[in-house]
């Protein structure tokens, strides 16, 4: 077996079935990498600046935000009740997509990108009744045409700001950096 | 505590003799009728996965909660100790806290309750062989969950996976919730505002869950019971469940 | 990349792109999700809160009220309605399960058509070809030929039901459950009607009681209404500062969850219930110094304690005990009822009540209140089921139509349901689940599951007060399923004529909302509202309507003045036990679907997943019997196998079998699983026309088998060498 395999070894074509192999296998690490890395496409290229731009608040779209967990993410209507008095609805070929969603009544496949694993259970509320506002942690949103984490969510992250903010505060401090605050 | 300063839990937790501790539960057996309506309510509200026959029968059943009952005497005399549901006890000197390698079983200091950290959690279970209670199980395979069963799951618990050790967390996501709530109406928690989801629904009101430093809490006058006893209350583990045994 | 693959490198690469995805912990696709928020947000819902409905439980015909957190439009957690009078917030293990009904996988999806009954073989139906397989069955069957067979809930569907059959003169609609023949309701309403001149569930107020005696009554399990019940034991064993705690004595051959938990188990010999009662009922009097009613004068006590297998030092003491007590309360239920002299032993003991002065008084016996609508319905006994199957089987009724029960598995095997659907040329099954009926109909039309429904239920008992619980849809229609009333509804507004007359509603809430009309301006309520619609929203959102203040009625009559003589029940059948079949406390009736109830242990014996047999273990060792050893049990009637349990608590001459197990259909996590005891049962009556299925001789034989039951308890050698 691997005296057949040294002499083959000697063979040119062989040797480059070989290099293509070992290419193809880092390529693909490499692809394999990048795509865990990049969000998948959303369903619509939503543009936020454009929103912000027109001077709508993000707590309008995201009411959830200021009374409990989860921020939310407006439903079809609430889009289209805007949209279908817009003019540009018509003529912009992406908003085709939303007049499409909303005329066959079916909800928009958003893939949330501020996503935190399984196991943390994150809460709205407290933060911006802390006197936190959005873009203190989802950054420039109105900068951003589909929204990017302005930096990576993981626990140092939060428990840097939470540090920080309790430095007077030890019986608060206990409560904000014990494992059961975000973990259950 | 010095500004950034990862301060490593030492290996005994920090616990006073005597102390009272936050969260506390009184079980009374006189009242107890074994209907498993606790155990039902639990797996419900904490999506714990059911394990079929042949598991349950290796013992690997998920209850987080079981009803005891032993028999004693011989018939026509035999008698069945009264009903008793064990839950993890939340001790405030816990033996599973020490053993674990990962402090992924580690006592919380804010809620002064054992917590169960899944992402820490590395299977090893020691803190199942040390807990003297036997109420820690573990997820021996990623159990199976048919669609649309998936439906039900309470979006405020982990859904746990295979490799990880897990126990009651006396339902410490309506603790928080509670807690967020009276927060937001700038008051504080009231008695009886936070009830995990066995004492909601037992119909003969042997649960009773509250606050053990507050004084006037129903569950810490009931505690002071003369009837009030503790599993196994000899090894000083500190549990904060007390159960009313007797009449 | 290259410039050239070859098929063979193009495969290599391939499969090193599939090895790099799982290496890396894989794509995109799964580290990210997909969160499709409402298209069309509904009234009351924010993202990401939790929205609750109040409703009624379907798991048990007892009216409790049930609220539901729903999330995204999703049931995620049962709780008890705080406001239902019947169980005040509370709940038992089947309500909160009943979510694993809800999104059970093997829930029946869209209307199908059976080729062949039996033989599984279904085709998609669509709704209109359904409807007009309904409506074909109404019109072209003569009214007498046609019938309804409906469980005990929901009411309005029984409410409707019976409107239609009225309108077009068929047989009014026959109401059945497995729990009402193993409670033997219809012997113990009719024991009231014989003491007291009323028919009715008498109401035993255990809850101000401070002496309880149970005959077999296993009302902390499933009798009647177990919640409710379970909260008037808590309240019994907590006293007041003017009472002390409360007692209960259980008279039953084997200790059953409610015996496990009385202060005294007192194994009775089966069918002597009666007889001991009215022997308690002797010494009290005498104790008392009253002269000896007529109702006890003729019972020997030394031949009762002889019959009944209690030492008459026994007797002594519990009769001291009874007459001693403030508020003595005497309950008859289940094995004592199921008997060949059951009416009689329901009458002997609820004469004991006679006896304390209870009747109307607090912990004392009363008529349960009449519900707020007028109620047209009972449960059929046995008799009644076993007219219904001989005219099924004579060919004179050509249209069946089954709702709410499953009676292949809930009846008697030998009762012969199974072979009378066989004369019956159109069988249609409005079943949620593929359970045993449903396999044998031609056409299963499947309702909505009951936290997807509309409707009302009438507490027959548990509440002191007129309880109406109110039923409305907590989640969408998870699959293509259909009200069975808007099917009625459509199917009889096809078929016109007198069909359509009797039923001119636009739907399900149309009839509801005609039916609920009289409450508007009744007084009392919990709310009042100007009209229907204002109403309607406030049963929804209260779950139902009651009257405020008790209306319990007090029982009149002259008891003590009747001759009463139980004997002692004849048994049925040969064999050296006697076999009691049980409810299983945690499955109920129909609860073997859902997993998570399969997976709770058993109270007492902590079994789980399985079927078992209760053996005490004097009588197992001289058969050589040891846990988990098959044993065949033979009747009468037929013969099942299954694992032995040795039980300490039953008595050596009875073996037990739990009910609620041994389906051969009704999905992946009930099907194949135990048995069934009614196969063993031969369907013998009493007097009241219930079933002496507690009356009962089998013999045991050896199978040389062995199965592990899964138990909580023990787990120690389980799978490996006997160890006891």
């Amino acid at each position: 077996m691997l005296h057949k395999l040294l002499e083959l070894s000697k063979q040119p074509l062989f040797r480059v079935g070989v290099l293509v192999l070992v290419l193809a296998v880092f390529s693909g690490l490499g692809y394999g990498l990048y795509t865990t890395q990049t969000t998948p496409p959303q369903p619509i290229q939503f543009p936020h600046s454009r929103h912000v731009a027109l001077g709508i608040q993000c707590l309008y779209c995201h009411p959830g935000a200021w009374r409990q967990a989860s921020a939310g993410l407006p439903s079809t209507q609430k889009c289209w009740g805007c949209h279908q008095q817009t003019p540009l609805t018509q003529t912009s070929v992406e908003l085709q997509k939303l007049a499409a969603y909303a005329e066959n009544g079916m909800s928009i496949p958003w893939v949330p990108v501020a996503m935190l694993p399984d196991f943390v259970h994150f809460n709205h509320r407290p933060h911006i009744a802390a006197g936190l506002n959005c873009e203190n942690c989802h950054g420039e949103v109105g900068k951003m045409g589909i929204y990017e984490n302005p930096q990576v969510l993981n626990m140092g992250w939060c428990l840097t700001c939470h540090r920080e903010r309790t430095q007077d505060d030890p019986e608060k401090r206990i409560k904000l950096l014990d494992c059961g605050t975000c973990h259950y | 505590m010095a500004e950034n300063t990862i301060k490593i839990p030492e290996f005994k937790a920090e616990w006073k003799e005597g102390e009272a501790g936050r969260w506390g539960m009184v079980i009374d057996t006189d009242l107890c009728t074994g209907c498993q309506a606790c155990v039902a309510a639990c797996a419900m509200e904490n999506n714990i996965p059911f394990v079929g026959e042949t598991d349950a029968a290796y013992g690997r059943s998920m209850h987080w909660l079981r009803v005891e009952r032993f028999w004693e005497g011989e018939y026509p005399e035999v008698r069945t100790t009264d009903f008793q549901p064990v839950l993890c006890q939340q001790c405030g000197a816990a033996p599973c806290e020490p053993v674990c390698p990962v402090f992924a079983s580690v006592h919380s200091q804010a809620e002064q309750i054992n917590l169960q950290v899944y992402n820490r959690c590395v299977g090893t279970r020691y803190c199942a062989n040390n807990c003297p209670y036997q109420v820690r199980v573990f997820n021996w395979r990623d159990w199976e969950r048919p669609e649309p069963l998936n439906n039900q799951l309470n979006p405020d618990v982990t859904v746990r996976r295979r490799g990880i050790m897990e126990k009651c967390t006396f339902c410490i996501q309506r603790i928080h919730k509670a807690e967020d709530q009276a927060k937001a109406e700038g008051r504080e928690v009231a008695d009886g505002e936070v009830i995990p989801a066995c004492a909601q629904v037992c119909p003969a009101d042997a649960i009773v869950f509250g606050r053990l430093d507050d004084p006037e809490s129903r569950v810490s006058q009931l505690a002071k019971s003369k009837r009030g006893v503790q599993l196994l209350e000899e090894l000083g583990t500190q549990p904060r469940v007390t159960y009313l045994k007797g009449a | 990349m290259t410039k050239k693959l070859s098929r063979r490198e193009f495969i290599k690469l391939a499969g090193a792109g599939a090895a790099v995805t799982v290496l890396t912990g894989c794509g995109p696709a799964a580290r990210y999700v997909r969160r499709e928020p409402y298209a069309l947000m509904p009234e009351y819902n924010y993202n990401g809160q939790s929205t609750y409905y109040a409703t009624t439980c379907r798991e048990c015909p007892a009216a409790c009220g049930l609220v539901v957190r729903t999330m995204q439009g999703r049931a995620i957690k049962v709780e008890g309605n705080q406001r239902n009078p019947v169980n005040l917030g509370k709940t038992c293990a089947r309500g909160q399960a009943s979510l694993h009904g809800l999104y059970n996988p093997d829930r029946i999806r869209n209307p199908l058509k059976q080729a062949g009954r039996g033989s599984g073989n279904f085709s998609d139906l669509d709704w209109e070809a359904a409807i007009q397989v309904v409506s074909a069955a109404l019109k072209e069957n003569r009214p007498s030929e046609i019938a309804f067979l409906l469980g005990l809930a929901p009411d309005h569907l029984f409410d409707l039901v019976n409107d239609l059959t009225k309108a077009i003169g068929a047989p009014a609609p026959v109401r059945f459950g497995a729990l009402s023949m193993f409670e033997s309701r219809v012997t113990l309403s009719q024991a009231a009607q014989n003491l007291f001149g009323k028919a009715g569930l008498p109401y035993f107020d255990i809850g101000r009681a401070d002496l309880v005696f149970s005959f077999g009554a296993n009302f902390l399990e499933t009798w009647l209404s177990p919640v409710a019940y379970t909260r008037g034991y808590s309240q019994m064993r907590k006293g007041q500062s003017t009472r002390r705690r409360g007692t209960l004595i259980q008279f039953e051959a084997r200790m059953s969850q409610t015996g496990a938990v009385a202060d005294e188990w007192i194994p009775v010999r089966p069918g002597t219930e009666g007889l001991v009662a009215l022997a308690l009922g002797r010494l009290v009097a005498e104790i008392s110094g009253a002269p000896l009613p007529k109702a006890f004068a003729g019972v020997d006590v030394a031949a009762a304690a002889a019959e009944s297998g209690i030492p008459e030092e026994t007797l002594h003491r519990l009769a001291k005990q009874y007459a001693d007590a403030t508020n003595p309360l005497a309950i008859p239920g289940g094995a004592a009822l199921a008997q060949s002299n059951g009416l009689k032993n329901a009458e002997s003991i609820l004469a004991l009540n006679a006896l304390a002065g209870n009747l109307g008084q607090p912990g004392g016996l009363f008529f349960s209140p009449a519900a707020p609508l007028p109620d047209e319905s009972h449960p059929a006994s046995l008799a009644e089921m076993s007219e219904l199957i001989q005219k099924l089987e004579s060919g004179q009724v050509k249209a069946l139509f089954i709702h709410g029960v499953n009676p292949v598995f809930e009846l008697p095997k030998a009762l012969g349901f199974e072979k009378a659907l066989k004369s019956v040329p159109l069988v249609i099954s409005f079943a949620t689940f593929p359970d045993e009926t449903a396999m044998q109909a031609d056409y299963v039309i499947p309702d909505h599951h009951g936290l997807e429904s509309w409707g009302y239920q009438r507490a027959l008992t548990g509440a002191g007060q007129p309880v109406l619980s109110g039923a409305q849809p907590v989640v969408a229609p998870y699959y293509d399923t259909r009200a069975t009333a808007d099917v009625l509804l459509a199917a009889a507004a096809q078929a016109g004529g007198k069909l359509a007359e009797a039923l001119p509603f636009k739907d399900e809430v149309a009839y509801i909302q005609s039916r609920l009309l009289p409450l508007v301006t009744t007084p009392d309520g919990p709310y009042t509202a100007p009209e229907i619609n204002t109403f309607l929203a406030s049963f929804q959102q209260y779950g139902g309507w009651w009257q405020n203040g008790e209306a319990l009625t007090t029982p009149v009559g002259a008891p003590l003045e009747k001759t009463l003589a139980p004997g002692v029940a004849e048994a049925h059948g040969k064999g050296e036990f006697f076999l009691l079949s049980f409810v299983s406390p945690v499955l109920g009736e129909a609860g073997a679907n859902k997993p998570w109830l399969q997976e709770i242990p058993d109270p007492t014996t902590t079994v789980m997943w399985n079927s078992w047999l209760e053996i005490h273990p004097a009588a197992a060792d001289e058969l050589g019997l040891h846990d988990d050893d098959v044993v065949r049990v033979v009747s009468e009637a037929g013969s099942v196998e299954l694992p032995v349990y040795r039980y300490p608590a039953i008595r050596p001459d009875t073996i037990a079998i739990p009910f609620g197990q041994g389906h051969s259909a009704y999905g992946r996590y009930a099907q194949g699983r135990g048995v069934n005891p009614l196969d063993l049962v031969y369907p013998a009556l009493n007097e009241a026309g219930d079933l002496a299925l507690a009356g009962m001789k089998v013999r045991l034989e050896k199978t040389g088998r062995k199965q592990t039951l899964a138990r909580l308890e023990s787990r120690m050698g389980v799978y490996g060498e006997d160890e006891h």
